[in-house]
């Protein structure tokens, strides 16, 4: 047995995020552990990558037990660890961030970049991960910058390499590259851990599977005797009821966009002639890998950047030249696609969080005065209704978890109770039982006929729950489809720019 | 039940001390650092005291006597003002450090009318203070133009226009307004006539009703960040920028109205000092008294509590007043209180150094994978 963590244990305050946990690794083998967000299985990694320290327990690798007080020692014991957020220098090259920290010399002082190069190709080529050295990093799509990432992992010798989300960023075809590179680094003989609450990838790719709920071990087996269904009900302690959307009529439309154009830098528009349209009682999803125009496209239609040519109408509003609070008025409330830049700010209390742009109601205030009593008692009915897991009103927002902060925005902005809803990454980063709620959350809001408009980099998100689907390619939609009439694969394929061959409606 | 009751206690007292330790830990360990530069300045022979006598005299200077407490009151009223000033532009993000400039503009336009405007007292006093605060107002007003128009930093602007504001005086005094009913070559306005005077509140004693007003604003300031949509505006502004302008709330008329009460109330210091105690514009005097530089000392010590501004404020201007009693008892420079409460200003803000070096250290370790 390579690595062996015994009865680890780890309490903050309160709260237990790791009680008595053991956890085993051998040589060659990928160990998936999944679990809810919250249910301890980062706090296990940070304690195994030396992040932390665990307030009991042991770790031991290749019979030695170890003490890790940084990731300086769990890396020099062969551990590493390829992050969820990439930490590469952007604009270095590909060569330069592999090597950082461990840098080949001219004589004893200078960097030796021709031989960085030449280390970089060597090792790309052992491991069958093909990359060009001399790229710039910010030059490379999301899937090349994370294998820099393993790469660098590579570098430094690790056996034992622990993988944290890594398929949150990535395409469909960059996820099966990216499960072929993982099995054919355990096939050389690495130990993989990988932490995930995708379901489907650990069924792809591991070989045994151990889950976690709030903070305990729950169960541990092989990858082969077990099925998505039992790991879900595992996971969440009940059972996932899968969704069945009923047809729905729609009802004229909400959101109307043609020809929308945004300048971006260097003469290339980042919306490029955009044009779509949202109908009442319809969920409509736009599916693209990030970067093609999605969040600019969601700036332009909220009002918080001006656009330079087309026309946006909300109902009966043209909404050029409108201000952000205009837009809301007119109809318009924003599930925004990063929480903690616009969706709070993390050292305001939950009820500040809760009255942004409720606060004008005339329930909630009068002549520039906020009513006290009405505010605690509308975060209040938010929290309660919407399951926001908090230790009180005067808690801030930065303390609780992503799961629960989200749930309490997509609470805020659903209340807005107004026709159109944007729902930018609405699961980003939550837990199952948190995506299920939301989800909910947003097919109530279509069954009142509402009209939704979903912006995820989650395509099953966006299969199941849109009635309609556009793709987003380089700031110009590259495909519209019904419920139904297009797989992952055709999606896809058509994010990456190709064309869907024949399987194109309208 | 009994043991619950207790828990809640210890935990109210436990989130008081959370508040508080900060600022409470660094005097201390600013009056170490005092202690230290005492031991130091003592070497001469002929003077030779101990450490807690000076600190003795220091307190007594400040605080030992109802003639001493009233004149830190004074000297503490527009800090009070210039704290309060400082807070309300800085709690919406916006880094105001021109409230020197801005009381100056106040204490000017105060004085001009006060000297030259006819009229009962009363009036004399209300016009000269409400002109004095509006055109401090309009003075942090348009450097907040410059900055949304022309993109200029505000951290610079403000603290340039310090020093126009103070040279423009300067001239005004040297000049236009100057006093020539007496030889002599200092730069001064005419005194104010005695019935547009603000009244004193013990009589033999230098405290005046500018210290009223200075309860009052703090309560002022008080209740706009509890109760007000402006107040959650502007906090949520200075919290997070984004948040605020995603969630409708409009730039352009928080920042001016937040700047404009800024600079209000830094003028009303400056209006107030004219009126309640100087009863004339001196070349200079407010920049040398070190006022607004004081004032955002305590509001950085106090994070921008009103309440907590209001007592360290009174605190600093303590410590300034007991300092001058050191030189005259002791025989120590006044500079030991600068020096003490300059360090305890420095050790207030080495725990967003110390928090933010932490973060660095972590992100660096796992850049580098932890390898050397």
């Amino acid at each position: 047995m390579l690595l062996e963590m015994k009865n680890i244990t780890k309490v903050y305050g309160s709260l237990v995020a790791n009680d008595n946990i053991n956890l085993t690794l051998n040589k060659g083998e990928i160990l998936a552990v999944v679990g809810e967000n919250g249910a301890g299985k980062s706090t296990l990694m940070k304690i195994l990558y030396g992040l932390e320290k665990p307030t009991g327990g042991e770790i031991i690798i290749d019979g030695e037990k170890q003490n890790f007080k940084s990731p300086h020692d769990a890396m020099h014991h062969g551990i590493g660890m390829v992050q969820q957020h990439f930490m590469l220098f952007d604009t270095f090259t590909v060569a330069e961030n592999i090597v950082y920290g461990k840098e080949p010399k001219k004589g004893s002082l200078f960097f030796n970049r021709n031989k960085a190069v030449e280390i970089v190709k060597e090792l790309s080529e052992k491991y069958g991960l093909e990359i060009d050295p001399t790229l710039k990093v910010n030059e490379c799509p999301v899937g090349l910058q994370q294998r820099v990432e393993i790469l660098k992992v590579l570098y430094q010798d690790a056996d034992i390499i622990i993988f944290d989300e890594p398929s949150a960023v990535l395409t469909p075809q960059e996820v099966s590259e990216l499960i072929k590179t993982m099995k054919n680094l355990a096939a050389m003989g690495k130990s993989l851990i990988i932490v995930t609450h995708k379901l489907q990838e650990v069924m792809d790719v591991s070989d045994r599977v151990m889950i976690m709920r709030s903070g305990k071990f729950v169960k541990e087996m092989p990858t082969s005797e077990t099925s998505i269904e039992e790991m879900s009900f595992l996971m969440v302690g009940r059972r996932i009821i899968d969704k069945e959307v009923k047809e729905q009529a729609t009802t004229g439309k909400v959101l109307d966009i043609e020809n929308l154009v945004l300048h971006g830098e260097g003469g290339k528009n980042v919306l490029d002639g955009l044009s779509m349209n949202v109908e009442a009682g319809e969920i409509v999803g736009i599916a693209g890998v990030s970067g093609n125009g999605q969040s600019e496209l969601i700036e332009c239609i909220t009002g918080l950047k001006p656009f330079d040519g087309g026309e946006v109408r909300l109902l009966e509003t043209d909404i050029k030249g409108k201000s952000v609070g205009q837009i809301r008025e007119a109809g318009c409330a924003c599930i925004p696609e990063d929480r903690y830049l616009y969706g709070c700010a993390s050292k305001a209390t939950l009820v500040e969080t809760s009255i942004m742009a409720h606060y004008e109601k005339s329930e909630l205030s009068s002549h520039g005065l906020l009513k006290d009593k009405a505010v605690k008692s509308f975060t209040q009915d938010l929290i309660d209704r919407y399951d926001v897991r908090t230790s009180g009103l005067s808690q801030k927002a930065g303390e609780l978890s992503g799961g629960n902060i989200q749930k309490l925005i997509v609470a805020r902005e659903i209340e807005q109770n107004s026709p159109l809803l944007i729902a930018a990454e609405p699961t980003r980063g939550v837990d199952i039982g948190a995506i299920e709620f939301i989800h909910n959350k947003l097919l109530e809001k279509r069954a009142k006929g509402d009209a939704v408009l979903l912006i995820s980099s989650e395509l099953s998100e966006i299969m199941t729950l849109s009635d309609r689907i556009y793709v987003i390619y380089e700031g110009k939609i590259a495909g519209e489809f019904r419920r139904g009439h297009v797989t992952e694969e055709q999606l896809g394929l058509l994010m990456m720019g190709g064309k869907a061959d024949g399987s194109k409606e309208n | 039940m009994e043991a619950k009751k207790t828990n809640y206690f210890v935990n109210a007292l436990k989130t008081i001390w959370d508040g508080i330790k900060q600022p409470v830990v660094a005097t201390f360990l600013g009056l170490i650092v005092g202690a230290i530069v005492i031991l130091i300045a003592n070497i001469s022979p002929d003077i030779n005291v101990g450490i807690l006598e000076v600190y003795a005299e220091l307190f007594k200077g400040a605080f030992g006597s109802g003639y001493y407490i009233m004149a830190s009151l004074t000297r503490a009223t527009p800090i009070i003002f210039c704290a309060m000033a400082t807070a309300f532009a800085w709690r919406a993000g916006y880094i105001n450090i021109g409230v020197e400039g801005q009381m100056i503009v106040g204490a000017l336009v105060a004085t001009c009318i006060a000297v030259y405007m006819p009229g009962p007292g009363i009036v004399v006093i209300l016009v000269s203070l409400l002109a004095g605060i509006v055109a401090g107002g309009l003075y942090a007003l348009l450097a907040a133009w410059l900055n949304l128009n022309f993109g200029a930093s505000l951290v610079i602007i403000t603290l340039m226009m310090n020093y126009v504001a103070n040279y423009f005086a300067s001239y005004m005094v040297s000049f236009p307004i100057k006093d020539n009913t007496v030889t002599g070559i200092t730069a001064q306005s005419m005194e104010i006539p005695a019935d547009a005077r603000l009244p004193r509140l013990v009589t033999g004693n230098t405290i005046h009703f500018g210290f009223i007003l200075a309860i009052l604003v703090t309560l002022f300031l008080l209740f706009i960040v509890k109760k007000t949509i402006f107040g959650y505006e502007s906090k949520m502004s200075g919290l997070n920028p984004f948040f605020a302008i995603y969630g409708g709330v409009k730039r352009a008329k928080v920042m001016f109205l937040t700047m404009f009460l800024s600079g209000a109330v830094g003028a009303l210091a400056g209006g107030v000092e004219v009126l309640g105690l100087k009863y004339r514009y001196i070349d200079n005097m407010l920049a040398s008294g070190n006022y607004a530089w004081t004032g955002l000392q305590a509001a950085l010590i106090a994070n921008l509590n009103p309440v907590g501004m209001f007592f360290t404020s009174i605190f600093l201007a303590g410590l300034q007043q007991g300092g001058a009693a050191l030189q005259r008892k002791v025989d120590l420079p006044l500079e030991i209180s600068t020096i003490i409460q300059c360090s305890i200003t420095l050790f207030v803000s080495v725990k967003f150094t110390w928090n933010l070096i932490k973060k660095k250290k972590m992100q660096k370790a796992i850049a580098e994978g932890g390898n050397k």
